[in-house]
């Protein structure tokens, strides 16, 4: 799985994205806890941060799969 | 409907755009977003501005596409840039072609506030009027 970051969960994680190999499939809640063990600093923006896998905006019930590339998509400010 | 949505790393101001001077369409709004000479009542010299391409891109063509469904356009060009925007310069350039007037304005307002709500595009930070030599691409 490919979990990329933008906008200030970018700047937070100092690091632009981090792979990890699942043996198992994820539930969105299980995404969050493993990713804030790892990245602490994340734990603010859990609230105000969006996900999509891959490209679509995901719903609570989504499973995330090791082929998955997974955003966190913080408040958008474009345009 | 015609369609044209990019995102580019340089200047959007000068770029040809799609000849529909045959669309038959009766009404044209034509929409600028330049960079403010202020952030935070600071002055800057320049934004800078990221984007998750793939998905950006993606949700600006369903976004244009719906729009027009929605106000009965018939063209639409969204152009959006990303990097480091000098104070001036436009960030987003958008068109929109329709048989009347109140239905090209409608579209363009509806789908300026769609992408500020959902699009993954982002004003990461603004360089102060002091650095502008760190502008590129302008």
């Amino acid at each position: 799985m490919r979990i990329l970051f933008f906008s200030q969960a970018r700047l937070a994680a100092g690091q632009g994205e981090v792979e990890w190999i699942l043996d198992k499939p994820l539930s969105v809640q299980a995404f969050w806890e493993r990713l804030i063990a790892q990245f602490p600093q994340l734990a603010p923006y859990r609230a105000m941060t969006r996900l999509a896998r891959n490209g679509q905006y995901v719903t609570s019930d989504t499973c995330f799969e090791n082929s998955d590339e997974i955003a966190l998509i913080p408040p958008v400010s474009g345009g | 409907m015609k369609t044209d949505i990019q995102i580019f790393h340089d200047k959007l101001e000068g770029r040809p755009q799609p000849d529909w001077s045959d669309a038959g369409a009766g009404a044209w709004v034509e929409f600028r977003g330049t960079v403010r000479g202020t952030e935070n009542n600071q002055p800057i010299c320049a934004l800078e501005y990221e984007a998750y391409e793939p998905m950006a891109v993606d949700m600006l063509e369903k976004l244009a596409r719906q729009s027009c469904l929605d106000s009965g356009c018939s063209h639409f060009l969204a152009w959006h840039r990303v990097g480091v925007v000098p104070v001036g310069d436009a960030a987003v350039i958008l068109k929109c072609g329709a048989p009347h007037r109140q239905q090209a304005f409608a579209c363009v307002s509806n789908f300026l506030e769609r992408l500020k709500q959902d699009v993954p595009i982002w004003k990461v930070r603004a360089l102060p009027a002091k650095e502008p030599s760190q502008i590129i691409g302008s």
